[in-house]
């Protein structure tokens, strides 16, 4: 139940109010995924006002104002394609409009395609206070702890490496059962990630080869069991998926 | 908090509390264009512009849209006449809405048109495929999107300046218009296409083949405008929560943790202490009677076997208590108050249990009522036991028999309103409620017991519905909201939210069938039987006639060749059982969907099996016209049976359109088609379901109308039909205007008031076009005997003694009388005479129509598929359905109907179904998990009306509200099993499911 509402204008505010003992005070960013109707009293800082919605390159790195919405990241130009389609795959179109990076990374949880993605691209996020940089991965590991107190300013990561993005889904629209995305740099990392169940997306590997990608996805997902599918239907399609974003890369390499 | 915001660029200064969402905010200021349908943002009906963006303004705080510009609906347009006033008019895209049928129940429209206006601002010349993005955050659960899809593209062609051709039109030769060439590149971006006038006339109007029966008419046959369309494009408030009461208290339920258990104390003494309440509710509080909540004539054909409130719960989500209060959060608040001593009880959660002599026994109360065979003793809310003819005979001259297990899923309706009533008391003390239902007078009657007053001091008033789909055909909640203002005397608003709408609703009954089929060498069917288990949860509502349906139905259309046409053996056995999950009820297709489900799959694999073409075998089998209904003489809901006779079949019409359609001779059985080029792990498929439905149910079902004359010429047409967004006062008022000769604009609809439009049954066994239409135009045709009888006095008055005319003569056209030679006088004047002028009248008709037949619809429905054979991930790439409903009425609606059936239907094939825990709790509890489909990932839908004239009916119409419901998930199934041979013989046919049938395939195979 939120018992209180702050608009500051200046960062300064909003960390002076998000570091408050009491009343528990949260960020609030589009409001798409935040529970509005919880039964323990919470209080929240709207942060749009405080200039968080830019967007640009810098060098190879884009950066990502923590409330530049979704569909404003869908529209940058030479975004890579499957980073697309996991943002459609994630949200329809007015949810696209109003829902965060920001907010949208914090709120993931195993079945959120853009979060798998982001993940496997290694997103860097930068929190305040102390403008302190932490992978997405480490946040989503510590991520109860990291949101007492601490407000996501920025997201950067490299637009131009090679991505993919697999799912299943029962329908072309639905929350996935299980899906992938494989990111690989120019120096011939990759990075594998997985979604479709759990509270968190999962990284499956980071590394140089892409030998034992497929092993490695089904063993990622060999205990991915819940009231949605069973651990072996998961595990096995992992392992798909993960050879399919390879073999899409592998292709487009080709082409290149 | 004091806020400020910009609506429609009007500043609003208001009190709002943090937690306020900008959608109650909204509909407090009386902006009720903006719905309610979910609170996860999942369903868009909500939708608001804020800064031109469409927004989920229950995923908004009030405060948070502080600074922006909102616009709503209310700011888009508004009807060109009002008196003196000359406006602009509607926006085109609200035009556009209403001439392309996009518009069916109105709940979704304006968000829908909000979001394409927000997209047409950015990007004027989108294709189809941005259109569908556009239109994606918006649920649609009446229209499968293809009609709003199409009057985006319209209205953005008449934005763009260029001529768009009008829809409506009288040649019937444009009628069947072959569909422009469907081409990838027609559908895609990959440059702009032009746009394509044939293509958005020949998708929104369906490929109608005309009977040669059918004459020529006015109005009859014509894709008139819904004559509630421009108010649902304005967004005006015609919902029953659109509604603004001085004093309306709000009301909610506090529901069972448990599935099974007795309240041994419940203690609402804090709860009431709580400012802000203004009464709680428990079982102590109010008279215990028994009643069903089924929306069904007298006697209702099942047990009496639910309260109000009761000292025991039966499901999770089963009502403990009532509260009224000055706000719905302080009614949540009071609800944690509500202090409850629960004595859990073994719950049975496998109907398979339920018989079990040592089941738990869920309905123990002294007062249950039975109905048939029900007996609470063994947990039996009904039986059934139809056998015709002699299947052991059958079956013992069969050279093959084929068996096969089938399941089918419990599912919801999930219509985007939620169940709403708003009661009241009047100033003469009436009770009046005003709730989205679809049997009025039904809640009327059954209510008066309930509530300890006679049906003469109640009102139900139907206002528009957003969707229903078998629902409402409940008394749902009308008694919650009804008791709380008997407590208090004040107006209560009771709406369910979405959880509690999956928790505590109906839904499609799940049943376990058995099918058994003789069949000789030739491939003719000797005998077919089934047996059932149906699964009606805690109460038996609907539960004996939804089952006799899957037998009266599905049971009926194969009847065997030969001498086995003139005496099928059909048997039908089936226990419907109590549990401990919530209660099924009635959902469109009632039963059928259900029926046909095992029917067409186990059809499908005798035909392969035989090595018989399946289209063949099933027409070699199925009923025509001319024959007997074999259940006529068996079955009727619970009451005396009467023998019928088939009167129309267009099956193998339906067939050959739908085969063509599809291309189906150059798919099926073509190996070349099944790959897809570079992908060696895709598996294309083409498969077919035959089904046939009912139109309403003979000797029960019952419609009246009157219509009453006005000054200039128009007329009022009242009708207790229920129109759920389907479009059943256009079709009504079609039918009165072309009997009356007018335009349909000269017919004012008001329907479904208890005090003021005669009995309807309402809307459900799809019988409103058939016998409502019937009372419509018996009554219309005593109101033209009366004009003529006027007109030939007048026309021979002022001829003065030469050419008389008499009545007979005279034809009503173009809203004039008509003599043979070619005098006339308008309606206008005759109107004048009757009502001022000389022996004075009221020029009325009143009727009503029963039928002794029910003739049923007959269609074919085709499905293409490609199965992803690693991953088991079901694809449905098209759905083409040739329906046979006999003559149509309006081929806009009527295709509506089929588009919106037919995505209904596609969840029930691939990702629809309802599953509970150890403890009886529901796993789908919200739109996220409970996937209904959305306008960007469907497949292409196609509708053929096959016509043909059934004779019962004064414009040959029979149904087409439930019959798309029942043939696409065996369609699909049977794709499944064409493109990969795998048998998938419980529906939904989910990734998992098909993935481990072809594990097991590899492994047979030794692969």
């Amino acid at each position: 139940m939120i018992v209180e509402y702050h608009r500051p204008q200046t960062l300064a505010e909003a960390l002076e109010l998000l570091q408050r003992p009491q009343p528990p005070t949260r960020p609030l960013g589009g409001g798409t995924a935040f529970d509005f109707k919880g039964d323990q009293p919470v209080a929240v800082v709207d942060v749009q006002s405080l200039g968080l919605d830019a967007i640009e390159r810098q060098g190879n790195l884009l950066q990502v104002g923590a409330t530049v919405t979704l569909q404003t990241l869908l529209e940058f130009p030479e975004l890579p394609l499957a980073l697309g389609d996991a943002i459609c795959h994630q949200a329809t179109y007015n949810l696209r409009h109003q829902a965060t990076v920001g907010g949208s990374l914090v709120s993931a949880n195993g079945r959120s395609p853009f979060g798998v993605v982001m993940l496997a691209l290694d997103a860097q996020l930068t929190l305040m206070p102390g403008e302190r940089t932490l992978s997405y991965g480490d946040f989503l590991a510590l991520r109860d702890e990291f949101l007492a107190g601490h407000l996501i300013t920025r997201i950067q990561f490299n637009p131009q490496v090679e991505l993919a993005y697999q799912a299943v889904a029962r329908t072309p629209a639905d929350l996935p059962i299980v899906c992938a995305a494989l990111a690989r740099w120019q120096s011939g990392r990759i990075r594998l990630a997985l979604g479709g169940w759990g509270k968190t997306p999962t990284l499956v590997l980071d590394g140089q080869g892409h030998e034992g990608l497929r092993l490695a996805a089904e063993s990622a997902f060999s205990a991915a069991a819940d009231e949605w599918a069973s651990a072996e239907y998961r595990s096995k399609i992992a392992g798909v998926l993960a050879k399919r974003c390879w073999e899409q890369i592998a292709a487009k390499a080709k082409e290149g | 908090m004091e806020i400020s915001l910009l609506i429609n660029q009007q500043p609003h200064t208001l009190e709002v509390s943090p937690h306020e969402t900008l959608l109650s905010a909204l509909r407090r200021l009386g902006y009720f264009g903006a719905k309610f349908g979910c609170d996860t943002g999942e369903c868009g009906v909500c939708a608001v512009l804020v800064d031109g963006k469409p927004l989920n303004s229950c995923r908004l705080l009030a405060a948070q849209a502080e600074g922006h510009v909102i616009e709503t609906i209310e700011s888009l347009g508004q009807h060109p006449q009002q008196g003196w006033k000359q406006t602009e008019g509607l926006h085109p895209i609200q035009q556009a809405f209403i001439e392309s049928g996009a518009i069916q129940c109105g709940y979704c429209t304006p968000a829908q048109i909000l979001a394409a206006y927000h997209l047409l601002e950015h990007n004027p010349n989108p294709t189809e495929a941005e259109v569908r993005d556009a239109l994606s955050g918006v649920l649609c659960r009446c229209t499968g999107y293809l009609k709003p899809v199409e009057a985006v593209l319209r209205a953005a062609a008449m934005l763009r300046g260029e001529a768009v051709p009008p829809l409506a039109f009288g040649d019937r030769e444009l009628l069947s218009l072959p569909l422009a060439p469907q081409s990838p590149a027609d559908e895609e971006g990959g440059g702009q296409p032009p746009f394509n006038e044939a293509r958005t006339q020949t998708k929104i109007l369906p490929k109608v083949i005309l009977s040669p029966n059918v004459p020529e008419h006015q109005r009859i046959g014509k894709p008139e405008k819904k004559v509630d369309a421009v108010k649902l494009a304005q967004g005006k408030p015609a919902f029953a929560a659109d509604f603004e009461m001085r004093g309306l208290l709000y009301a909610k339920v506090l529901r069972s943790p448990y599935a099974h258990a007795r309240i041994k104390r419940i203690d609402t003494s804090r709860a009431r202490a709580l400012p802000g309440v203004a009464a709680v509710l428990t079982w102590q509080d109010i008279p215990r009677v028994v009643y069903s909540t089924a929306g069904q004539s007298d006697p209702i054909p099942g047990p009496l076997d639910t309260f109000s409130l009761d000292n025991k719960v039966r499901f999770v989500g089963d009502r403990v208590a009532f509260v009224a209060a000055e706000t719905p959060e302080i009614a949540e608040q009071a609800l944690k108050l509500i202090e409850v001593e629960y004595e859990p009880l073994p719950a049975i959660l496998d109907p398979a249990q339920a018989l079990d002599p040592q089941a738990p026994r869920i309905h123990d109360e002294p007062e249950y009522v039975n109905f048939a065979e029900s007996d609470p003793t063994r947990n039996l809310a009904a039986h059934i036991h139809i056998d015709i003819g002699d299947v052991e005979k059958g079956f013992a001259e069969a050279d093959y028999i084929f068996e096969g297990d089938y399941e089918v899923p419990k599912v919801q309706q999930a219509h985007l309103e939620p169940h709403v009533a708003l009661s009241y008391w009047d100033e003469d003390d009436r009770l009046v409620i005003r709730t989205s239902t679809q049997v009025p007078f039904h809640a009327r009657r059954i209510l008066a017991p309930v509530l300890g007053l006679p049906i003469k001091r109640i009102r139900v008033i139907k206002p528009r519905i957003g969707g229903g789909f078998g629902g409402k055909q409940e008394i749902l909640i009308e008694d919650v909201a009804a008791h709380l203002t008997i407590a208090t005397g004040r107006p209560v608003l009771y709406e369910m939210t979405r959880e509690e709408e999956f928790i505590a609703a109906r839904s499609r009954h799940p049943m376990r069938i058995h099918l058994k089929t003789g069949v000789k060498k030739d491939g003719t069917i000797t005998a077919n039987a089934m047996r059932v288990l149906s699964d009606t949860g805690a109460y038996g509502c609907h539960a004996l006639t939804v089952t006799g349906n899957t037998g009266h139905k599905s049971m009926a259309l194969y009847v065997g060749d030969g001498e086995y046409r003139k005496s099928p053996n059909i048997q039908f056995h089936a226990d419907i059982v109590y549990t401990n999950h919530p209660p099924a009820g009635a959902f469109r297709g009632y039963g059928v969907p259900q029926g046909f489900w095992p029917v067409e799959r186990h059809m499908e694999k005798i035909a392969r099996a035989l090595h018989l073409d399946p289209l063949e075998f099933r027409l070699k089998n199925a009923l025509r016209a001319g024959e007997l209904h074999p259940f006529s003489t068996a079955w009727s809901e619970g009451r005396e049976p009467r023998p019928e006779v088939i009167q129309t079949c267009g099956l193998e019409e339906c067939v050959r359109q739908g085969k063509a359609a599809i291309g189906w001779d150059q798919k099926f059985g073509n190996p070349a088609w099944h790959e897809v080029p570079g992908k060696p792990h895709l598996r294309r498929g083409i498969g077919v379901a035959l089904v046939m439905q009912g139109t309403a149910i003979p000797y029960l079902d019952m419609g009246g109308a009157s219509i009453k004359m006005n000054d200039d010429g128009s007329f009022n047409l009242l009708i207790g039909a229920t129109d759920l967004g389907t479009g059943s006062d256009t079709v009504l008022a079609q039918m009165a205007a072309e009997v009356l000769g007018v335009e349909l604009e000269d017919v004012i609809v008001y329907s479904s008031d208890t005090d003021f439009t005669p009995f309807d049954k309402g809307a459900y066994a799809s019988s409103t076009t058939y016998i409502s239409g019937a009372a419509v135009v018996k009554a219309a045709q005593q109101v033209a005997e009366r004009i003529r009888l006027r007109a030939a006095r007048m026309l021979n008055k002022a001829a003065n003694g030469s050419g008389e005319v008499t009545p007979e003569m005279l034809t009503l056209r173009e809203g004039r009388v008509f003599a043979p030679d070619g005098r006339s006088v308008t309606l206008a004047e005759v109107a004048h005479n009757a009502l001022h002028h000389e022996d004075q009248e009221q020029i009325m008709g009143v009727a009503s129509f029963y039928s002794p037949v029910s003739p049923p619809p007959f269609a074919a429905q085709f499905a293409e598929v490609t199965v992803d054979i690693e991953t088991g991930q079901v694809t449905v790439d098209k759905l083409v359905m040739a329906v046979d409903s006999g003559v149509i009425v309006n081929p806009i609606t009527a295709s509506g109907q089929i588009e919106g059936g037919m995505t209904q239907a596609l969840g029930y094939a691939v990702c629809e179904e309802m599953r509970y825990d150890e403890q009886g709790r529901a796993r789908e509890r919200d739109l996220r998990h409970y996937h209904i489909f959305q306008a960007h990932e469907m497949p292409e839908l196609e509708t053929i009306f096959v016509e043909t004239f059934e004779p019962s009916h004064p414009f040959g119409v029979k149904a087409v509200a439930e019959i798309p419901m029942d043939g696409v998930a065996p369609a699909v199934g049977n794709a499944v099993l064409d493109a990969c041979g795998v048998n998938i013989d419980d529906n939904p046919i989910t990734p998992e499911k098909v993935w481990r049938a072809l594990q097991a395939q590899r492994q047979e195979q030794g692969v």
